[in-house]
């Protein structure tokens, strides 16, 4: 693919999301909740393309791909686990926004720490999610990085690649908070959808039709089409990559934040199903490039190189593939500055508010946009390492973050829950995944996620039982709960 | 949870079930497209449905 060509796209795209991202600065930029939720006024549409660009980033396009290439059909199997997993939004979106409005929560650690009626609840949660989160951001970088080198033959190096990123994400965020980050998000999640879908007609009709397509991956490796295929997806890989995932709506802040943001649960609605459209789409395409890279370049040293090869071969047509690849970059930029502005508002919401006595709204909204540069270039110095897969590395930040669901999911459905219950289920299930991961990723056998699971849950529970909890506020809080949720559903 | 809740978020249970012990189970020898790739695809189009009923009335009366 020529250089000029990728230059010029980035810079037409660069314009066009600047310009989206501007003309999106409307309402209250001056409060936490005007800056990072957008006065919790989104409608369904955009929730809906906004959440799904956030969630779809260069994971699917690119680490799916790759996953899909190196690992057959399982791939596939463990994106449609991470989908099912999305019904959690079913259950606890509406609570969610329920108590979100009720008590103007503006990130879920807050609610966590009001919840429970600690604000040890809410740093421990907030800082254990920044830990998380900030490598899965750079997931996002590398995953641009190689695609920007992959598809011109290095001649626009990774890291120039993770630096456009790393400060595009930065100037989106700055624009006007959530809202440009919505906007632009929509613009490219309708871009995606679109050309990737055209890619995988193009790919489909080069090999022959649906037919043609299948009977190339049996030729080329039948196994592909089964699990556990060629080993790599044995049952305990498969499950240790999917339990993480299946949670991921719940325990991924820059995720579960956006079910405060919609103006009305009608809005909710066609976000959740808006997105399970989209996703089934988007997934079959991202596996379908991975088969089809399988079949048509199967001696790739790095299966992350899957979709760049794809794009930047003689299937595709240039001008298709520079716009895919357009938006793929911006489907993982998408996802940064999600991350940024979370992560900075958990940090001057649940973190600065909560050491410091007088920190009053506008003080914690000057400090999280003071931290949203300096999240970035944490994760850009932690995409420099080129760690391991992309899909790998995103599973490993996944299973961190994951130690929060039962404290989350106690919060609403168990009043014996408590403060240290939550905090030392959250603290001690973080320090064991960090262990596993910074040994060889197994214990016994079992993946970290899975441990941090079976751990925060086990701690969680038998903490609770011997601590006291908030009976208060736990029966208020699930008390409003309960007659909302009758109030406003069937 | 409300009884639709209960009933919904059990069928979607028992899909996700489904997901791990159908493709392990029984289709681990099918490598043919309408092995594990399809039983997933009518998995998460059977989840699909399910969340449209979860959601079917979220909001009505606003």
């Amino acid at each position: 693919m020529s250089t000029t060509l990728v230059w010029s796209s980035i810079s037409v795209y660069v314009v066009i999301a600047i310009i989206i991202a501007y003309l999106s600065r409307s309402g209250d930029q001056k409060s936490m909740a005007g800056y990072f939720l957008g006065e919790r006024k989104l409608n369904g549409f955009v929730s809906a393309l906004s959440y799904s660009a956030t969630t779809y980033s260069a994971f699917m396009l690119v680490g799916l791909a790759g996953l899909t290439y190196n690992g057959g059909v399982g791939g596939f199997g463990f994106e449609i686990i991470y989908f099912m997993g999305v019904s959690l939004v079913a259950i606890f979106g509406p609570r969610f926004w329920l108590v979100g409005k009720k008590y103007g929560y503006v990130t879920p650690s807050e609610m966590l720490g009001d919840r429970y009626q600690s604000k040890w609840v809410a740093i421990v949660t907030a800082i254990s999610s920044c830990l998380f989160l900030i490598p899965y951001s750079a997931v996002q970088l590398t995953g641009i990085g190689y695609l920007l080198a992959g598809v011109t033959d290095g001649a626009i190096s990774f890291t120039t690649g993770v630096v456009i990123a790393t400060v595009l994400a930065i100037v989106f965020s700055y624009i006007a908070g959530i809202r440009s980050v919505a906007w632009t998000d929509s613009l490219q999640s309708l871009l995606m959808i679109t050309t990737s879908t055209l890619v995988v007609i193009v790919i489909i009709v080069h090999l022959g039709g649906i037919d043609g397509f299948f009977d190339a991956i049996e030729a080329k490796d039948p196994q592909a089409l089964a699990v556990p295929g060629n080993g790599f997806f044995n049952f305990w890989t498969f499950l240790g990559l999917t339990i993480p995932w299946f949670f991921f709506s719940i325990s991924n802040p820059q995720v579960s934040q956006r079910l405060f943001m919609p103006a009305s649960l009608k809005s909710m609605r066609h976000m959740l199903l808006g997105f399970l459209v989209f996703g089934f789409i988007y997934t079959i395409v991202s596996v379908v490039w991975g088969f089809s890279a399988s079949v048509l370049f199967p001696d790739l040293e790095n299966a992350d190189l899957a979709t760049p090869t794809l794009l930047s071969s003689e299937v595709v047509p240039p001008v298709l593939g520079v716009i895919v690849m357009v938006g793929i970059m911006a489907a993982a930029i998408s996802t940064i500055d999600s991350i940024l502005l979370t992560l900075s508002s958990l940090f001057s919401r649940d973190v600065y508010r909560n050491v410091t006595d007088q920190a009053d709204d506008s003080k914690q909204l000057m400090v999280g946009k003071l931290v949203i540069p300096v999240i970035a270039v944490l994760a850009f110095l932690f995409a420099k390492l080129e760690l391991d897969l992309i899909a790998v590395l995103s599973v490993a930040a996944s299973s961190g973050l994951i130690v929060v669901v039962p404290a989350i999911i106690g919060s609403f459905f168990w009043k014996r829950g408590t403060a240290p219950g939550a905090i030392s289920s959250v603290v001690l299930s973080s320090l064991l995944v960090i262990w596993i991961e910074s040994t060889d990723g197994l214990l016994l056998g079992l993946k970290s996620g899975i441990w941090g699971l079976l751990t925060a849950t086990l701690l969680f529970i038998v903490v609770s039982l011997v601590t006291e909890a908030p009976k208060q506020k736990a029966e208020e809080f699930t008390q409003y709960v309960r007659q909302n949720m009758r109030s406003s559903r069937s | 949870m409300n009884q639709k809740e209960k009933i919904w978020g059990l069928v979607i249970l028992i899909i996700v079930f489904l997901g791990y012990f159908i493709p392990y189970a029984f289709l681990r020898d099918v490598t043919k497209w309408y092995g594990s790739f399809l039983i997933w695809s009518i998995l998460a189009i059977i989840v699909i449905i399910a969340n449209y009923y979860l959601a079917k009335n979220w909001g009505e009366e606003e």
